[in-house]
């Protein structure tokens, strides 16, 4: 075999393995990916372990909200503290420790409420808030964009309602409606 | 076998024997530890036992889930379970039997709580009322139906708007009110069931606020004095109106403290007391409180610790609402469906009708 053959047969090993490794990461990658990880809502005990249990630095787990469920109450369960001095924007009126829900006033005597994410850290105390004296519209989900869809997910591991399952990825959420 | 045996040594019974044994007895011990490393870290029970003490973020209202002992007048003289699945609402007939809505069907119950007599119906029973005469009106979703003393049915009036959710029924004299929580308004009908009004919408010119209902609670009651009193459950008050709709007084405080209603939206259902004394209903911290005719907090007939306070996350409010009626002996009644219990509640301070 000349040096020729020998570097011409080389390149196409070469290619050959490269395209295989490409098409085998491609095939990995959606085998294990036709499935990811979810909160069932209606197993959830909002016991605060989304927070501190995720391997993220913050959780992958953020609280949603169903506005066709909600009340839009002006004394919001899932807003305010237990006992509120007002029922205003004060801090200290604040259920969520880290003031992710935004309050807008509609009509009297109806408020919006609505959560930023990029400060929720999915303790699920304003959860807990709204389902044990309102509609329940506030509820936990795996945001799917920061989850890393670990083998085995720490929190489900965690979770004392065995909340967490495994869904399709084309339905990746467990979505609370009126109907 | 042989061969093994005369392998081992003298006095060997097994237990020091070959590698087979000592392999077993390996796998057998690592498989219990196995099991109880199980049992002990990753059990749902022990997790749930373990989460709900080490949560920082609990949402804490453990001291409205205490009552202080002074304030309950009230103690429990019997408790029935109820006889059929998915209790909703009681009433009382006019020779005082309890009346129950439950699944698909009214039922009337003996003292001890044995069913008497049970009208069947084609849809879940949500409110119902009875007559003087033993007639019994009985709110489905969108309509009621009515039945004479013997559980015939003698008509069935039309729905009244495409939103109606009738929760509430009180039947008087000469007409009926009926609690539309999907329409917010208490309907006045005549006993033929011709709608003659509607009661507590917004009005700004009569100085009526409107009902605000977050979630389907609106009862409607007809004291003795001829006014109605209705929850508004997103206000936090009782409401009194004429039977024409003049809104006479309401009253009743925002507070998680035993002297208000808790929450987002309470009181969910109310009773009166033959002295015109009102009994309240509340859910989040489940609770029954008496209020005076004028709304100054009384008492407590049964306080948060009385009931299960924690509802399963797959139950539904509604499946869990109190609700409570009041005879003529001053005696409440009061109905916990998560439980699926009728308890009977006595005064024990004052006099029944003090």
């Amino acid at each position: 075999m000349s040096r020729r053959d020998f570097l011409r047969n080389g390149a196409r090993v070469a290619a050959l393995t490269g395209v295989g490794a490409v098409v085998g990461t491609l095939v990995h990658r959606t085998s294990s990916q036709t499935t990811v990880w979810q909160i069932d809502p209606s197993k959830c005990l909002r016991c605060g372990r989304c927070a501190t249990e995720c391997v993220l630095d913050q959780s992958a787990v953020k609280c949603v909200h169903s506005y066709d469920l909600c009340g839009y109450c002006e004394l919001c369960t899932g807003y305010f503290v237990p006992e509120p001095n007002a029922l205003n924007t004060g801090a200290e009126n604040q259920l969520c420790p880290t003031g992710a829900i935004q309050r807008k006033y509609i009509e009297d005597p109806y408020y919006e409420y609505t959560i930023d994410e990029a400060l929720c850290i999915g303790c699920g105390k304003c959860v807990e808030g709204c389902n044990r004296f309102g509609n329940g519209s506030l509820y936990l989900q795996v945001r799917q964009h920061l989850c890393l869809n670990c083998n085995e997910c720490a929190i489900g591991r965690a979770c004392p309602g065995d909340a967490f399952r495994r869904v399709p990825v084309s339905q990746p959420y467990l979505l609370k409606t009126s109907h | 076998m042989r061969r093994r045996d005369a392998l081992r040594p003298t006095g060997s019974s097994g237990s020091n024997g070959s590698r087979r044994d000592f392999l077993r007895r390996n796998l057998q011990a690592g498989g219990l530890l196995g099991v109880v490393g199980a049992l002990a870290g990753f059990g749902p029970n022990v997790r749930a036992a373990r989460s709900s003490a080490e949560n920082p973020f609990a949402y804490d209202i453990g001291k409205f889930e205490r009552t202080n002992p002074d304030l309950i007048h009230y103690a429990e003289t019997a408790r029935f379970q109820s006889p059929r699945p998915e209790p909703r609402r009681l009433a009382l007939g006019p020779d005082g039997a309890l009346h129950m809505a439950a699944g698909n069907s009214v039922v009337r119950l003996a003292e001890g709580g044995a069913v008497e007599f049970e009208i069947a119906l084609a849809g879940p029973a949500q409110c119902l009322g009875v007559a003087r005469d033993g007639f019994v009106y009985v709110g489905l979703r969108d309509h009621i139906e009515v039945f004479d003393a013997r559980g015939q049915r003698t008509a069935v009036w039309s729905p009244p708007g495409s939103k109606t959710w009738l929760t509430g029924v009180a039947v008087g004299e000469d007409g009926l009110f009926a609690a539309d929580s999907g329409g917010r308004a208490v309907l006045r009908y005549d006993r033929s069931g011709r709608l003659l009004g509607r009661i507590g919408e917004r009005d700004k010119e009569r100085g009526i606020p409107g009902f605000v209902l977050p979630s389907p609670f609106l009862d409607v009651e007809l004291q003795r004095d001829g006014l109605l009193r209705v929850n508004n459950p997103g206000r936090h008050r009782v409401e009194l109106y004429t039977a024409s709709g003049d809104l006479e007084l309401a009253w009743g405080k925002p507070t998680a403290a035993i002297d208000g209603f808790c929450g987002c939206c309470n009181p969910i259902n109310l009773a009166t007391l033959p002295d015109g004394r009102c009994v309240t209903c509340e859910k989040g911290l489940r609770r029954v409180k008496v209020y005076s005719a004028l709304g100054e907090f009384e008492s407590v007939v049964a306080g948060p610790e009385s009931f299960a306070q924690s509802v399963p996350p797959d139950v539904s409010m509604a499946k869990a609402a109190l609700d409570a009626v009041a005879d003529a002996q001053g005696r409440i009644f009061i109905l916990d469906p998560l439980a699926g219990e009728i308890r009977v509640m006595a005064r024990t301070r004052g006099t029944a009708s003090s």
